[in-house]
């Protein structure tokens, strides 16, 4: 199982170089109003300063009255700008959290198959939930945090340098302690924190997994082992949660302690520059000020940079999946007929060994073929061939001529449709799951779709075609699911049909329902069924019974069963 | 508020700890505008070298002890909140565990993951306000005095004024978060868009489509950007007020102090002092105010988990079960349930005993391989659901009410095995032996074997030892079937129920089931609900159910022969015309 790529550092780069020159009128925008309102910010503590100066010097209260109004000024102006800069601020992460997402989307949908398998579903199931909203998070909140914090920051010991230099370098006393601690936690912390969610995620799995076979639970007397089971999750929980707590007691006990030390190194140093008659004592207050404000931006960056550091990777993880070659766009082919050819194939996944050892097999247009066999004869790994989702290694799958994965993907399945125990409804109205089949359907041709396969739970709907299906709305049975799916093939029409065990997962009453509904589609299209019920390959043109990789039988039930070989034993047993 | 109190009760020594230093170093804040002010006051003014020393020294000193007390201060806060979640997620575990078939499918699935997630976060959260809460009431106290010591007047405006002021910016807040919330919502519905279309890739692979899903996701995806202006638009205004309002007051107090130290009335240091009072104090207050905020919602979800473990399991009949201690019993630590209360009134069948159903008229003898094919699949449930009692019913065991038969008795001795039983994650082999020490591994491969489920087992890479997720969805809907009828086997009970076991796997896999189950279960009780003439083949005797009742009954070949609606049920040949 090979993962999906993920992003290298170049690339992460490349990619946010890209979303702010895109935005760039913006980002300049967010960053000048930021900049305005913190100097706004900055007037308060100066003018308590020049308070503090004139009252030593004797001023009146009228002196006092016009700095505190000007005061009262200043922190108006902050808060309208500040107002201002949010909201650019705000409107261009949306923007930029928007075009990642579809584009992430977009990326995901033209992915082929294969690799999505081959990477496991889960690891982009990941992506798309945990890493997009990661980088969704970072973009909207962390980054716009730590802008502003960075530039409250660069204003403050600015402004300590602009009342005096050496005050302003007295300032950047606590700097290197910081600077190093930082960089053991940042080490450390992602990691920790990830294993720590990853921890608690699998106690809920643990609570809800235990309620959902909570029959089973009581069959199997399983409940001392599932509190024995659950009580080792809440300690893992346990552990995880006091490794980062030792990591934040490392590195919050070293900044705080940090904090004084600046303010600490401005008041001597303000002492002696007081002592020489080079600044007044409100310039001393005025800095030591700046920097007791100075602790809530770096306070705020510090808490953040774990955050960021974690949405940079699951950054690399987004833009990694846009790094996978899309589906094989096809020489626009055009097939001469409908003739399924298979020709020597032989197929291995990955490095393993082959688990098709040369098929040679010819469908006639409008033929029924039915495949049998027992697990793991390979099967499905012929239906996947037969249906272009996978290449052989060796020999050639091709229709009318043209090998089918160089057909164009829409056309290819235009032409073929694959059809799998595995379905799946979509989040969104009865129509939006049939729609996109053939999307110039009339709501007729759906409902006659319905019809055809048998889904008489239609007149059931209160909505009719707008009943909103999947999780949290109308839950479909997997009878009724797997109707949906071949109701969809009957709008997506296609000549060839490839069922695999189609209706394995259903009951047995239920299959029999469904293989009814499926009779009246498969009227007029060429049809490879693989079933293990015996009964369909009864009813077959043709049989192929497949057999460690290789068909060993083919031909009518009648000659097999009259040729006495392994599909007539079977036969025999299961139908007395 | 109760289950709160427990939960504060369950740690007194921490909670204690937690107060201290939650009260040293909300007071230690104030201490560094008053050094600072004494430094200005006392070093630079007067240009004194050596106080001015004396006074910076103190800050460091101070800054160092305050880190130190901070840290401990969140340390202890962190185990007495951890503590909390960590008891109440064992209390639940343990209803969970407990409350087995009782424990409604559909509704609880959702509601635990909150309450298993969320509401004991929650709860745990709340526990914060025995710490800094404690100490932010002191720290203001303190506060007070000292601004008092300054000038009366000043100390009421200040004492005053910055509750005030956060009376007034936190319900600003709650609204932010009000609007995140709807916010929040669209954007987890479009997350679960992008993961629908993730799990649904294979099927738009196979029948076409992705450019409308994109297209649909993108207008979506547009909606949720508009809606995310119209926050950023609210909340911009909000963040500013909670930064205007703040300041603002502390202006007016900055101005109120200036005129005094003007008029002489109080010193420059001083004045500098009550700027950083009324700055400090906002940590208090903001402490109050969260705090306050938190028991609310912590409460709430006390109930929630209350609520769920007030669930008791509902009665299928029979005599009492053992008492069940309370699920808040200060011992969190799960023990073993309790053996049961000797000389209850329980009757015990002997091994011989045959179970009768009157409902449907059906006796599984003792020993035998019998066979049920239901022409209604929902009379096969409850024909389960009724013989392993998970209904009351009239069934009986050895002539005994099996309501009769205490609860624990029944599940030990008569085991239904569901065809969508449920998996547990875990490796292959915890998730076979389900806890029971006896199994050994020779004994696990041979129910795999016995379940036709030998390539399953090769097919891991670790053997028995590889980690499979919980409903086992790595594997395939037949080979997940056989993993539940390997586990079933191994459990050994005197009467196996079997729903359905070999309806997912090919004729082959089903053929050699249908074999190796008549002699796995050779001598034993055994009942298999099904319509597959393979297994029915290799029954003893065969029942044919029909509108709730046994019609006829006999070995299936007979049955094929005598019964026309048996043998169009089960004999699918003619049943079907597929694919003609």
């Amino acid at each position: 199982m090979s993962g999906l790529p993920v992003a290298d550092r170049a690339a992460v780069r490349r990619a946010t170089r890209e979303l702010i020159v895109r935005d760039r009128n913006a980002v300049a925008a967010v960053l000048t109003l930021h900049t305005a309102a913190t100097v706004a910010g900055l007037a308060p503590p100066w003018l308590l300063g020049a308070v503090i100066d004139r009252v030593g010097a004797g001023a009146g209260v009228d002196a006092v009255d016009r700095l505190a109004l000007a005061i009262v000024g200043a922190v108006l102006a902050q808060a309208l700008l500040s107002r201002y800069a949010q909201y650019a601020g705000h409107r261009f992460g949306e923007r930029a959290v928007a075009r990642l997402r579809e584009d992430f989307v977009d990326r995901t949908l033209n992915l082929p198959v294969s690799v999505v398998e081959r990477a496991g579903a889960g690891d982009l199931a990941t992506r798309s939930s945990v890493d997009v909203s990661t980088v969704g998070l970072t973009v909207r909140d962390v980054v716009p945090t730590m802008v502003i914090a960075s530039v409250q920051l660069a204003l403050l010991f600015g402004a300590i340098f602009l009342l005096h230099p050496v005050l302003g370098l007295a300032a950047l006393a606590g700097l290197p302690t910081i600077a190093l601690v930082t960089r053991w936690y940042l080490r450390r912390a992602s990691p920790a924190y990830l294993a720590e969610g990853a921890a608690a995620a699998e106690l809920t799995e643990t609570l809800t997994s235990t309620a959902e076979g909570a029959r089973t639970v009581e069959a199997f007397r399983l409940a001392d082992e599932r509190i024995r089971h659950g009580t080792a999750r809440i300690a893992r929980v346990w552990a995880a949660r006091r490794a980062t707590l030792t990591l934040r007691t490392g590195f919050f006990s070293v900044v705080e302690a940090s904090y004084p030390l600046p303010i600490a190194a401005v008041l001597l140093a303000g002492g002696v520059l007081l002592a020489r008659g080079q600044v007044t004592l409100g310039a001393v207050v005025a800095a030591a000020l700046y920097l007791q404000q100075a602790i809530d931006p770096l306070d705020r960056i510090l808490q953040w940079t774990e955050q960021a550091q974690r949405g940079l990777a699951s950054f690399a993880r987004v833009l990694g999946v846009g790094q996978v070659p899309p589906e094989r766009a096809g020489r626009a082919a055009v097939p001469t007929d409908e003739r399924l050819v298979v020709r020597g194939a032989r197929f291995s996944y990955g490095d393993g060994p082959d688990v098709l050892h040369g098929i040679d097999l010819e469908v006639r247009p409008g033929e029924r073929l039915a495949v049998v066999g027992p697990s793991g004869a390979g099967k499905s790994t012929l239906a996947r061939l037969l249906a272009g989702i996978d290449a052989p290694r060796h020999g050639v799958v091709s229709i009318g001529g043209c090998p089918v994965t160089d057909l164009d993907p829409a056309e290819r399945r235009r032409r073929i449709a694959l059809v799998t125990q595995e379905h799946h409804v979509f989040i969104g109205s009865l129509r939006d799951n049939l729609a996109f089949a053939a999307p110039d359907a009339t709501d007729d041709r759906m409902r006659a779709a319905l019809a055809t396969v048998g889904a008489d739970w239609y007149a059931t709907l209160p909505d009719g075609l707008d009943t909103l299906l999947g999780d949290g709305a109308r839950q479909l049975a997997a009878a009724e699911a797997q109707q949906l799916a071949l109701a969809r093939l009957v709008l997506a029409d296609p000549h060839t049909l490839i069922l695999d065990e189609a209706t394995a997962a259903l009951d047995p009453t239920t299959a029999r329902r469904t293989e009814r509904a499926l009779a009246a589609l498969l009227t007029g299209r060429t049809v490879i069924a693989i079933a293990h019920r015996l009964n369909t390959a009864h009813d077959a043109d043709r049989v192929a019974v497949l057999s460690d990789g290789r068909i060993t039988e083919i031909g009518s039930h009648d000659e097999l069963v009259r040729a006495g070989g392994a599909y007539a034993a079977l036969w025999r047993s299961w139908h007395h | 508020m109760r289950y709160l109190w427990w939960l504060t009760r369950c740690q007194p020594g921490r909670v204690l700890r937690g107060s201290l230093l939650g009260t040293a170093w909300m007071v230690g804040l104030s201490a560094r505008p008053y050094l600072i002010s004494r430094a200005v006051d006392d070093g630079l003014r007067t240009g004194d070298t050596r106080a001015l020393a004396l006074w910076v020294a103190a800050i460091v000193a101070a800054g160092v002890g305050l880190a130190y007390l901070g840290t401990m201060r969140h340390r202890t806060m962190t185990f007495i909140r951890e503590d909390a979640k960590a008891r109440s997620a064992a209390v639940v575990l343990r209803q969970l565990s407990r409350l087995g078939a009782a424990l409604p499918r559909r509704t609880a699935t959702g509601e635990v993951a909150t309450v298993g997630g969320t509401d004991v976060d929650r709860t745990g959260q709340v526990l914060t306000v025995t710490g800094p809460g404690v100490g932010a009431v002191v720290a203001y106290l303190v506060v007070a005095v000292l601004l008092w010591s300054i000038s009366p007047l000043l100390a009421l405006c200040v004492l005053v004024g910055v509750p005030a002021v956060g009376l007034v910016v936190v319900p600003l807040l709650r609204r932010l978060e009000r609007a995140e919330s709807v916010y929040r919502q669209q954007q987890g519905e479009l997350t679960a868009r992008s993961g629908d279309i993730v799990a649904g890739l294979r099927v738009l692979a196979g029948v076409g489509g992705r450019a409308l899903f994109a297209r649909r996701y993108a207008a979506r995806s547009r909606d949720l950007l508009a809606e995310g202006y119209r926050v950023g638009a609210v909340n911009s205004w909000i963040d500013a007020a909670t930064v205007a309002l703040p300041g603002l007051f502390l202006a007016a107090v900055v101005w109120l102090a200036a005129r005094m130290a003007a008029t002489g009335e109080i010193t420059v240091g001083e004045l500098v002092g009550v700027y950083g009072y009324t700055a400090t104090l906002v940590v208090p207050v903001w402490f109050l105010l969260e705090g306050g905020h938190q028991v609310i919602r912590g409460r709430v979800a006390a109930r929630r988990i209350i609520a769920l473990l007030d669930a008791r399991p509902d009665g299928v009949g029979g005599p009492p079960d053992p008492p069940r201690d309370r699920a808040t019993d200060a011992s969190a630590v799960p023990d073993a349930r309790r053996p049961e209360a000797a000389g209850r009134p329980t009757a015990t069948p002997d091994l011989t005993a045959d179970l009768y159903d009157p409902a449907s008229g059906l006796t599984v003898p003792t020993g035998r391989l019998t066979a049920v094919a239901a022409a209604d699949p929902a009379d096969a449930t409850a024909l389960a659901d009724r013989l392993g009692r998970y209904v009351v019913s009239d069934v009986t065991w050895g002539g005994v009410p099996l309501t009769r038969i205490g609860l624990d008795e029944v599940r030990a001795r008569i085991l239904v095995a569901d065809h969508d039983a449920y998996l547990f994650g875990g490796t292959l082999r915890e998730l076979l032996r389900g806890g029971r020490p006896g199994s050994d591994d020779a004994r696990i491969v041979a129910a795999l074997h016995a379940a036709s489920a030998g390539d399953v087992l090769d097919s891991l890479p670790d053997g028995l030892d590889t980690r499979l997720d919980s409903r086992a969805r790595s594997l395939s809907g037949g080979q997940r079937q056989r993993i539940r009828l390997a586990r079933a086997l191994l459990a050994d009970p005197e009467v196996l129920i079997l729903v359905d076991p070999a309806s997912a796997v090919d004729a082959h896999t089903e053929a050699r089931i249908a074999e190796r189950l008549r002699a796995g279960r050779a001598g034993r009780t055994t009942l298999v609900l099904t319509t597959s003439p393979l297994l029915l083949g290799h029954a003893d005797t065969v029942a044919h159910l029909r509108a709730g009742r046994v019609v006829s009954a006999g070995a299936h070949v007979d049955l094929l022969d005598t019964d026309p609606a048996y043998r169009s049920l089960v004999a699918r040949d003619d049943a079907e015309q597929v694919l003609r």
